[in-house]
């Protein structure tokens, strides 16, 4: 094809003015609008579907749904609880950081819902000062309610929850879009779903790796740098040097040391100096032994921050931890820059895919499954088979039976049906909508209901052609007659299928667009092509009788 | 060609042996699944179904037995073409929230241990946690419900008449019902697709009956002199051979559905196929006559003229 012929709209303004030449040249004055009006319409549509499927390496116009072409759809809830006890905490450190600046003796400031913190055995000569304290840096999003004896509960309002909520579920969608991108993935979709808008959505076409796109997927990739106060072999070895509890600003964590098997256990800052918001970029690369390293960069102010905090605890161990596991813990040897690593236990395979991860961010919240759907391509191949064999089937039925029956009619009511097949291709192809198995269901479902309104038509017809009308004047009132009828049984037929959206994305999603579509260009093919093949092949000449 | 010429049945005098018919069919319906014997695809009742696809002539026997020994209660069968080498397996246990596919991976496990001799190539899986199953089966109840209730709100007011609206939406029940106990009958899965058929069937249900309504109102206006039976009757009669082509054609699309549509759209076939029988039938012997039992005992209450939209 030549290069100019390869953009569409041009392709298509030069088939219609070949059809409007041949219009011109063969078709009575009256037709010639309605004519070239319908038949760049159609033009238009078929140039918008071609090519239609994915032919030496140009992509197909029609999108195949993933249980057509294979690959993962994956439903996630995120636990927002995860994010709303972060907050609390955070709100926990400063309300401790705010008394004990102001020298408010309490006993004791507390997480104890994943929305509320108490404050607990406030000196009873400073209630006034902690209620100010709570009130000025909690008023606005948060409820304070005293118990009296210099007791608080600090409770997060409504609004502030959906918003957290809100805010946990787009920060999750964003980090999950640049995980996907870094695997490679054409055409994903990643959205949120559901009614408590706590679900996402994560289609991903054509993988064919699940496990490794579901790890990439469900890691949260907390990443933080802590200093160590302690470490030890053991976890009773490290309590006994605090007295047997952990205390408020510390945490327990372990990690893998160099004796396989053998964990070793870190007491922890609380506070962390750097965490995974404040990386610039991660990449694979290898210590000195030619082990797989992660290199990480951190962002300006983290760089500052960062050489402050190293360069006043030199000597002191700093461990890097990633969702809950200590990875390493070296000891501070001078101030640190931008550039660090992350040296450990894991394969090239493990350390690739952590850099990715790291440099895609932090899920904001763990993400648990509810549903998972992964569909092999030989799979998707087999359906692809079924769905084109059972077209097939049911369009030859069909253009039999009506052949049969209304004879020359039955060939006006096949080009109407072919039409209608054209446009719901096209549209689906212009709104990339996909086209899964159910919805090939739903186009074979609509051209056996365009069939009934040529049926309508043709019946009547009939009727009125044994009524002892003219056949011009049986076909004008065919039509006419038939029209409001028409417009009901599509409605109601609309009204079913916008249910059917209600089922949110996966195939039968596919199924009611494909039904949709078809519903509203079926009154254009089978009722209006109809109506202009009939006047077009009547004509002017007087027309005794009619094959119908 | 013509199948019938100018048909003159009387339907609605003898409605009441079918009515007697539907009532019967739709108790046995209903007793049939509230016993127990309507199956959920996995979607509804949550679970795990694996497609596995083998690389030889896979020994049905011999996965069964390595899949029964780990997960009791499994459902083993060949799935699709017989020369496809695939395998549907239906795992017996629920899919923990916790580790959705702790089951898939223990029952593939299993499969390498013990049948190792044969490869799977190809895994397929649907895994659904406890509470999407729940909630889609409340959604489907829920949608289809609406769906009727708002067709029949649609014909109610294009008819200036309730009863118009009423005797369509019982009628489309009416299909609903059936055709789900015939599913249930021959131990077909209620799948979403399934869900999708039968809503889509309560449109061609109501579709259908729309045309004989339409024509009974242009009937009306020209004949208000009439009784109300007369005029359904000869409405049913000037459309009956719409009706019978129409479904036929339809019919025939299914058809092809169920015959070729492989093992996914073949429920989705059968439930439209019995739908669209059944939808034929109650069109024509129990939507119009509900509607002109309701205007004959109007008749005889309130004298004659009643009509509808023609007031």
């Amino acid at each position: 094809m030549p290069p100019a012929l390869q953009n569409p709209v041009t392709l298509w303004l030069l088939l219609t003015a070949a059809l409007a030449g041949l219009v011109y040249a063969f078709m009575r004055p009256e037709l010639r609008w309605k004519a070239i009006g319908y038949g760049s319409f159609l033009l238009a549509c078929a140039v918008a579907i071609w090519p239609p499927y994915e032919r030496e390496g140009v992509p197909g116009k029609i999108h195949l749904g993933l249980d057509l072409r294979g690959g993962i759809h994956l439903v996630l809830q995120v636990v927002v609880e995860d994010a709303l006890n972060a907050t609390v905490d955070d709100a926990v450190t400063t309300a401790r950081d705010q008394a004990t600046r102001k020298g408010i003796q309490y006993g004791a400031i507390q997480r104890v819902s994943p929305t509320s913190f108490s404050v607990e055995g406030t000196e009873p000569a400073r209630v006034k000062d902690m209620r100010d304290v709570l009130r000025d840096f909690f008023g606005r999003s948060w409820e304070v309610r005293e118990a009296g004896e210099g007791k608080f509960t600090v409770e997060m309002n409504d609004l502030y929850q959906r918003q957290l909520k809100d805010q946990t579920v787009q920060e999750a969608i964003r980090t999950l879009e640049r995980r996907v991108n870094a695997l490679g993935v054409a055409e994903p979709v990643i959205a949120a779903q559901g009614s408590r808008g706590d679900q996402i959505l994560v289609q991903l076409p054509g993988v064919t790796d699940i496990e490794q796109a579901k790890r990439i997927i469900k890691t949260t990739a907390q990443l933080s740098l802590r200093l160590v106060e302690n470490a030890a072999a053991s976890q009773e070895t490290l309590l006994q040097g605090v007295g047997g509890k952990v205390p408020d600003n510390m945490e327990l964590d372990s990690g893998p040391s160099d004796t396989p098997g053998q964990p070793t256990y870190y007491l922890l800052r609380k506070e962390a100096m750097i965490t995974g918001r404040d990386l610039k970029n991660a990449r694979v690369g290898v210590d000195e032994s030619n082990r797989p390293q992660i290199n990480f960069s951190l962002n300006a102010t983290a760089t500052d921050k960062f050489a402050r905090e190293t360069g006043r605890n030199i000597g002191r161990q700093l461990a890097i931890v990633l969702d809950g596991t200590v990875y390493s813990a070296p000891v501070i040897q001078a101030k640190l820059g931008s550039d660090n690593r992350i040296t450990g236990h894991f394969s090239t395979q493990e350390a690739d895919e952590l850099s990715k991860i790291l440099k895609a961010g932090a899920l904001p919240a763990t993400l648990k499954y509810l549903q998972e759907l992964t569909v092999g391509a030989s799979l998707g191949r087999d359906s692809i088979r079924d769905g084109v064999r059972a077209s097939i089937a049911a369009m030859a039925f069909i253009t039999i039976f009506m052949l049969i029956y209304y004879r020359l009619a039955g060939l006006n009511a096949i080009v109407a049906l072919a039409g209608n097949m054209l446009i719901v291709l096209a549209a689906m192809a212009y709104t990339s909508a996909t086209l899964t198995l159910p919805g090939v269901a739903g186009i074979i479902l609509t051209v056996g209901v365009g069939v009934d309104t040529n049926v309508l038509v043709f019946e009547r017809i009939r009727e009125e052609l044994r009524n002892g009308k003219t056949v011009r004047a049986a076909v004008q009132n065919g039509f006419e007659r038939v029209w409001i009828t028409i417009l009901d049984t599509h409605a109601t037929a609309l009204i079913a299928a916008a249910f059917l959206f209600q089922f949110g994305t996966g195939p039968i999603k596919g199924f009611a667009v494909t039904l949709v579509i078809g519903l509203v260009s079926n009154i254009f093919a089978s009722y209006f092509v109809s109506k202009f093949i009939f006047e077009w092949v009547l004509g002017k000449r007087h027309v005794e009788s009619l094959s119908i | 060609m013509e199948i019938i010429k100018n048909p003159n049945f009387n339907f609605i005098g003898r409605a009441k042996y079918f009515i007697a018919l539907s009532i019967a069919l739709i108790v046995a319906s209903v007793a049939w699944i509230a016993t127990g014997h309507l199956r959920y695809g996995v979607e509804f009742s949550g679970g795990t179904q694996l497609v596995l696809h083998f690389q030889n002539p896979p020994e049905i026997d011999q996965i069964r037995d390595a899949v029964t020994r780990i997960s009791p209660g499994s459902v083993i069968q060949t799935y699709g073409d017989i020369k496809a080498n695939k395998v549907l397996v239906r795992i017996g246990e629920e899919a923990p929230e916790s580790d959705l596919d702790a089951p898939a991976r223990a029952v593939r496990q299993a499969l390498a241990d013990t049948y190792g001799q044969n490869p799977i190539l190809e895994s397929s899986s649907e895994i659904v946690g406890p509470i999407v199953g729940a909630e889609l089966r409340q959604k489907a109840i829920l949608l289809t419900t609406l769906g009727l209730l708002f067709q029949l709100i649609y014909i109610a007011a294009r008819f200036k008449g309730g009863v118009w609206g009423v005797g369509a939406t019982i009628a489309a029940f009416h299909d609903v019902l059936i055709a789900l106990g015939v599913l249930a009958f021959l131990n077909f899965e209620v799948t979403l697709n399934i869900i999708a058929a039968l809503l889509t069937l309560v449109g061609y249900s109501v579709n259908d009956t729309f045309v004989i309504f339409d024509r009974a109102r242009e009937n009306l206006a020209h004949r208000r002199k009439d009784p109300m039976a007369r005029i359904l009757n000869d409405s049913l009669n000037q459309t009956l051979t719409r009706t019978i082509i129409s479904n036929g054609t339809t019919f025939l699309t299914v058809l092809g559905l169920f015959l070729f549509g492989g093992e996914v759209l073949r429920g989705f076939g059968l439930a439209m196929v019995v739908g669209i029988v059944v939808g034929t039938y109650s069109t024509l012997f129990i939507a119009v006559p509900l509607v002109s039992w309701w205007y004959g005992r109007q008749e005889r209450v309130g004298g004659p003229g009643v009509g509808p939209a023609g007031r």
